[in-house]
């Protein structure tokens, strides 16, 4: 990957400082890894890399790469195959002399002998990826490839890399290294006329970089060359566990940039006040905005009131983010004119969420009231990185209304969220917010498992023969009942059924079967959703004497997490806190008893979570009780072990069985 | 000839790929808009019919207009109008047209009458190209154009009009009657030169005739198609085995009659394919290195195949015509990889190189979508038939096809790098193909093997607590098909996966499971069995309920394949795919021993279940001596597919079945 800009002055003969290791590509065959036939760093592996080397220069304009790969299994054939995608059009990239070879176990060599394919990946308009693919001839298992190839770029850019230093394969050894532009090279940089710009015309005088790397692996910089380089051995792949952060923030990278900031300290201080500018000048309270609200509000109206009612009227615009984002040539069919003002986006009675939450904050100021705006990065796609100077980081814009002096978040972008509820995409997230005491870096509450529930209650009619019908309403608040309700607005209600009913057959028992009858309050935010689902089917296996049912009738599917997974290596994101509980009554045949039902039983994790089952029985019938809250949010790999533990427990509680004596012995099934 | 099936309107793989590109919604338009032309306004005022269900969306109006010239090159022009009903149905309005080196898109425009009548065209920047496949086995030339069209609501009709070049080595269209939504109005039209003739073959439709416009101007027209969806139906076949759709021919290969089409079109295959099998000096010493000292027809055969299927690597190299066309076999001899057509092609070379004659046999990978009454190139998967001797009857070779009055043919696919020669897959048996032979192409069904062709024997002894521990060691032996899938996840998987895959699949039976190690025992011989030895524990396995013990005598594994809605007793219209553990007939047995806890004594145990259908038996029981607990079971299959009118017997196959896994024996305390 690249970070490609313009470069502007005058471009002179300067001496190139290649690294040795480019001439020494395809050396003999290494014995030992031609017989290797398992990798004892990475037992089970398909394939592994025993080297990459990549070496990126922006005097030469120009990147080589070479790898060498071992193919331990037949899946790991699948790197004879090498895509290099690279973008076509401005910046002139090209990728030239790829050169590759197979290995085999005896020494044999092959080598690659057909040029590799351009194909397009995609194009629209003048953008367009191209990717250059080739694959490697003769591979078996036992085979050692090798490939090489150079890009190149347009003299008149430069393209700071990125280093995908963890791969999807465990890597034996990478070395990186990187020649920035010469301006940054020592004793150079007053004594050329050239310097870099970005898109807008900033003068770019400062080189940085971010990284994630494995413990005590650093970026090397040679003053004397002004050279960074980095050596890394034995880097896992890239770790796959269930309810992990998103990737960006784990994988192991290194990014260079060329930037206006000297320090991440003083670049997000500045990039603040330009962030809270630009926001403030969006939504400045017009006249347009003005007048609208006096037609919402009334003077008399407190704070509060002002703010839902001000609320419920952007949150009623189009929301493109929900419906359709209309294309610039129909914008321009339909004469709309770029959205740049708040007041924009309130005549068109249409914008994206972020359009729509600078209106609601202008809307806020125009009533008087005292409102900021946040831009956070969005949790489920990626974790605020403070050393990346960078504000295109920030995903979302939400807002603040501070009243009776406190503070209370508001998420009017997202479509159907109830006020003072955010998407848990924006909570417990980081970016930036304005302040009393002026724009800085902030990060957003997590939620409260209070504010997430789900609750499922209802009566099952048991026959004798362990046919089941009845109804159960299952009530959701929070996060559930958002997502839902969103759903709704891309489907219609026929489809919204089949996909919540899609939902209940992968927790319901395979014997029966539930369907939604109907929905209430899905276009109510503020009140409470609820799903009326129908029962039906069978429950019960029976003997000659009994009849065993499952004790919980929503965990017959073994849904908890983490119980097979022993280990773990990165912290576990639950996305938000929640609470689900259960109520079902079992009314069963006449004449029956009940033999034995799961037993009261209580588990905690300590500040992090509960689990509490009661049942109790009547004559003819039986009540069973459950709930599980979950009041983390995120645990840390330390922590696995005590979490596991109480899922485990759960798991185990769930399996607890209904036992009912049938009286008069009816058969079936 | 020409293999396709429409135009395809929804695309969500191209939109995916286009999501890459940033300047998506950030470049201007350049172009002026044009007001829609008159036929996109005629298709607009067609009401929705009364009919049409809960349809996302439906299609007003689609017209196909083949133009075909002197020298037999072709021109498709494609005129469609879809008005969106619901949300969803935004989906069915992405136009998209498929182009590549030698199929020029020659223009390609939409239009969108607003719910409101505003009338917009699509601009540039709403159009994006993108590469039609981009997994890692595949390397296609093929590129895919589609367009996001303005103002793609509810209420809005989208029309698209795609005008392109069909590849000029082709001479046959596949019309896609039945669509996943109704369609209102459509036509086919062929426009032919002087003297020319066409052949025209129906699926799963009534045929009708063609009205005659004018001289050599022949159109189809039907009106009122229902929608085939099968989003919410399970174990149906593939759509495509379903839906309505017509084949024309034109050309030389038009020719009348079923079996003279299906031999015009294997006809045209072995020339496409000719020379390529030739072999070379060094394939024929490599097919005699190979076959030296082989006893009988199968070792040769099997030393063959397996060399295929273990060295040349699968992967996908297709550019124009590479489509269809195989590479030269010194080339994928040389090279160690190819596709289907590659792999097979090899093969035919290697066996030709040591006497053994065998054909190229166009098939799909998906039974059902080839019909036998409708000849086509419909197929995407090639195989090989290769020639036994008269007399030949070693009984490890199954797949066989015996050609009434003319020759016996051994199935097998190349591709399928799992699968010994002798076998096929689930999806192959009781499917269709076109054999490429000359003046005796033909189509033909592939054999349904008996259940003796895949097994799975289970055996189970366990040790039970009294606090409810389970723990015991489970050995799995696999045969045939069977063994063919395992060997299928073992390759595909590494070591973390298929630990996992394990767990996964052992965890829905012992959910607290302790999972204590696992060996496989495989040979590179594929015809050998696969043996899975299991060491599990689940603390938890047996649960008190009150004074009992409760207990589940099938420890692991399932044969149930529940169907929702034939378990909801609801309406079958469509043949019910038979699907567990794969869709192909096996016998399975499952044998648990289970020595209790000390103390506790078997106060009831679940009843014996004895089910007899014709196209499977299901027979399980339990029993209880001393302190040993003893389940076992046996599941036969005989068919692949049965007719909706089964779907009663289905269920109750399945309800015992999914009973007879949940039952308990129930233990007391002496």
């Amino acid at each position: 990957m690249r970070n490609p800009l313009l470069m502007c002055g005058t471009v002179g003969l300067f001496a190139a400082m290649w690294p040795a290791l480019l001439s020494a590509q395809f050396q003999p065959p290494n014995p030992d890894e031609l017989t290797m036939t398992i990798d004892p760093e990475a037992k089970g592996a398909a394939a592994v890399f025993l080297e990459i080397r990549e070496s990126d220069n922006d005097v030469l304009h120009e990147r080589r790469y070479y790898a060498r790969i071992k193919v331990l299994t037949d899946r790991g054939k699948e790197l004879a195959t090498i895509r290099l995608p690279y973008v076509k059009g401005g910046t002139d990239f090209k990728i030239v002399d790829v050169q590759g070879r197979t290995i085999h176990s005896d020494g044999t060599v092959v080598s690659l002998a057909v040029k590799p394919e351009d194909l397009l990946v995609a194009k629209n308009g003048e953008e367009q990826i191209q990717q250059k693919v080739f694959t490697l001839p003769d591979v078996d298992v036992g085979s050692v490839l090798e490939y090489s190839y150079e890009l190149t770029y347009d003299p008149q850019h430069v393209s700071s890399p990125i280093w995908e230093v963890q791969q999807h394969h465990f890597v034996h050894k990478a070395h990186y290294d990187f020649t920035p532009f010469r301006g940054f090279l020592p004793g150079a940089r007053d004594a050329l006329n050239a310097h870099l710009v970005d898109s807008s015309g900033n003068v770019l005088d400062h080189l940085v970089w971010n990284w994630r790397l494995p413990s005590g692996v650093t970026v090397s910089e040679d003053p004397a060359l002004g050279r960074f380089s980095l050596d890394v051995s034995d880097v896992p792949p890239v770790p796959k566990e269930a309810w992990m952060p998103p990737d960006s923030s784990t994988v192991y990278k290194v990014e260079f940039y060329y930037t206006n900031g000297s320090s991440a300290e003083d670049f997000w201080a500045q990039a603040a006040k330009t962030w809270s500018r630009d926001i403030d000048r969006f939504a400045e309270p017009t006249k347009t905005i003005e007048e609208a609200v006096a037609g919402l509000i009334s003077a008399s109206d407190s704070e509060a009131v002002k703010a839902q009612k001000l609320y419920a009227a952007v949150q009623s615009l189009d929301n493109s983010d929900y419906s359709r984002r209309k294309s610039e040539s129909e914008r321009k069919e339909l004469k709309l004119t770029p959205v740049k003002r708040a007041e924009d986006t309130w005549k068109e009675k249409s914008g994206n969420s972020n359009e729509i939450a600078l209106l609601y904050l202008s809307m806020l100021r125009a009533a008087g009231l005292t409102a900021y705006a946040t831009s956070v990065v969005d949790r489920s796609r990626g974790v605020f990185d403070p050393s990346y100077m960078n504000l295109d980081q920030l995903d979302d814009t939400l807002v603040i209304l501070n009243t009776d002096g406190k503070d209370v978040l508001l998420d009017p972008g997202q479509k159907l969220c109830p006020f003072q509820t955010v998407n848990w995409r924006h909570s417990g997230a980081e970016g930036l917010r304005q302040s009393a005491n002026g724009p800085g870096r902030a990060q957003t509450p997590y939620q409260v498992f209070e504010a997430n529930t789900v609750k499922r209650t209802g009566d099952i009619e048991v026959g004798p023969d362990g046919t089941i019908s009845g109804t159960l309403q299952i009530v959701m608040t929070g996060q559930d009942a958002l997502a839902w309700r969103q759903r709704a607005i891309e489907v219609d209600d026929d489809e919204l059924k089949k996909e919540f009913d899609r939902d209940l057959e992968s927790i319901t028992p395979e014997t029966a079967a539930a369907h939604v009858d109907h929905f209430l309050g899905l276009d109510e935010p503020d009140k409470l959703l609820m799903a009326v689902v129908k029962v039906s089917g069978s429950l019960g296996t029976l003997t000659a004497k009994r009849m065993v049912m499952p004790g919980f009738f929503f965990e017959t599917r073994e849904t908890e997490p983490f119980v097979k997974e022993k280990d773990r290596l990165e912290p576990v994101d639950m996305h938000y806190a929640s609470q689900v509980s259960d109520q079902l009554t079992y009314h069963l045949p006449d004449g029956s008893t009940i033999e034995g039902a799961p037993p009261d039983t209580k588990v905690a994790w300590e500040n992090h979570a509960l689990y509490i089952v009661k049942s109790k029985a009547d004559p003819g019938q039986i009540t069973i009780a459950r709930v599980l809250a979950r009041a983390f949010t995120l645990a840390k790999p330390e922590e696995y072990q005590d979490l596991r533990g109480f899922y485990q427990k759960v798991s185990d509680a769930d399996q607890g069985q209904l036992v009912v004596d049938a009286g008069a012995s009816p058969k079936g099934n | 000839m020409q293999a396709r099936i429409s135009i395809s309107r929804t695309l969500a793989f191209a939109a995916c790929c286009a999501a890459l590109l940033p300047g998506w919604h950030g470049a201007n338009a350049k172009e002026k808009s044009q007001p829609a032309p008159d036929w996109v306004v005629e298709a607009a005022k067609t009401p929705t019919p009364a009919n049409v269900g809960d349809a996302s969306a439906v299609t007003l109006l689609d017209e196909i207009l083949i133009s075909v010239d002197e020298q037999n090159r072709a021109v498709e022009r494609e005129r469609s109008a879809v008005r969106i009903l619901k949300p969803q149905g935004r989906e069915h309005a992405e136009c998209g047209a498929e182009y590549d080196v030698d199929e020029k898109l020659d223009s390609f425009h939409s239009w969108t009458i607003a719910a409101d009548g505003r009338q917009l065209q699509a601009m540039d920047t709403d159009f994006a190209d993108v590469g039609a496949y981009g997994d890692a086995d595949m390397q296609f030339t093929e590129r895919v154009r589609f367009v996001r069209p303005p103002g793609a609501d509810p209420g809005a009709v989208v029309a698209c009009e795609i005008t392109h070049d069909l590849r000029p080595y082709m001479s046959m269209e596949v019309w896609g009657i039945q669509d996943t939504i109704p369609v209102v109005n459509e036509s086919l039209e062929l426009a032919l030169p002087a003297g020319g003739h066409y052949a025209d073959s129906w699926s799963h439709t009534n045929p009708i005739e063609p009205t005659e416009t004018a001289d050599n101007h022949l159109r189809w027209e039907i009106k009122n198609v229902p929608a085939l969806d099968l989003e919410s139906l399970h174990a149906t076949p593939p759509w495509q085995a379903l839906a309505a759709h017509m084949t024309v021919m034109w050309g030389s290969d038009a020719v009348n009659g079923v079996d003279n089409q299906w031999r015009a079109l294997g006809q045209w295959e072995e020339q496409l394919e000719a020379h390529r099998p030739d072999p070379t000096p060094e394939i024929t010493a490599k097919a005699q290195e190979l076959t030296a000292g082989a006893p009988d027809l199968y070792t040769k055969l099997s030393r063959i195949t397996s060399y295929i299927q273990n060295n040349i690597r699968y992967f996908i190299i297709e550019k124009g015509i590479g489509g269809l066309q195989a590479h030269y076999a010194a080339d994928i001899y040389r090279n160690r990889y190819g596709d289907c057509k590659d792999k097979t092609t090899l093969l035919i070379s290697m066996l030709q190189a040591v006497g053994i004659k065998a054909y190229y046999l166009h098939v799909n990978s998906e039974r059902g979508v080839i019909d036998p009454s409708a000849p086509s190139l419909i197929g995407d998967h090639m195989i090989t038939a290769i020639e036994v001797p008269d007399g030949e009857n070693d009984p490890r070779l199954q797949a066989l096809v015996r050609i009434p009055h003319d020759k016996t043919l051994l199935i097998f696919d190349p591709t399928d790098e799992t699968t010994p020669v002798g076998l096929i897959r689930g999806e192959l048996q009781g499917a269709y193909g076109n054999l490429a032979d000359g003046a005796e192409s033909r189509v033909l069904e592939m054999p349904v093997l008996s259940p003796q062709s895949a097994s799975l024997s289970r055996k189970g002894t366990f040790v039970l607590a009294a606090d409810g521990t389970l723990a015991g060691d489970v050995t799995d032996v696999f045969t045939g098909v069977d063994a063919a899938g395992e060997r299928g996840l073992l390759k595909e998987a590494d070591a973390k996966e298929v630990r996992e895959n394990l767990e996964k699949g052992l965890s829905s039976d012992l959910p607290s499971l302790d999972f204590k190690g696992y060996e496989f025992h495989e040979t590179t011989a594929l015809d050998q069995p696969v043996t899975l030895d299991l060491h599990v524990s689940d603390p938890s396995y047996a649960h008190a309920a009150g004074p009992l013990l409760l207990l589940r005598p099938r420890v692991v594994g399932s044969d149930a394949f529940a169907v929702p809605e034939v378990m909801e007793d609801k309406t079958r219209e469509y043949p019910i795919e038979i699907g567990h553990p794969g869709n192909f007939p096996g016998d399975w047995r499952d044998s648990f021993d289970i020595t209790l806890p000390p103390g506790y004594v078997v106060d009831e145990t679940p009843d014996p279940v004895d089910v007899d259908m014709d196209f499977a038996s299901y027979h399980s029981s339990t029993t209880a001596k001393g302190n040993l607990l003893h389940y076992e079971r046996e599941y036969v299959v005989r068919q692949v597919e049965i007719p909706p009118e089964k779907a009663a017997e289905f269920r109750k196959l399945e309800s015992a079945i999914l009973f007879d896994e949940k039952g308990s024996a129930v233990l007391k305390k002496q």
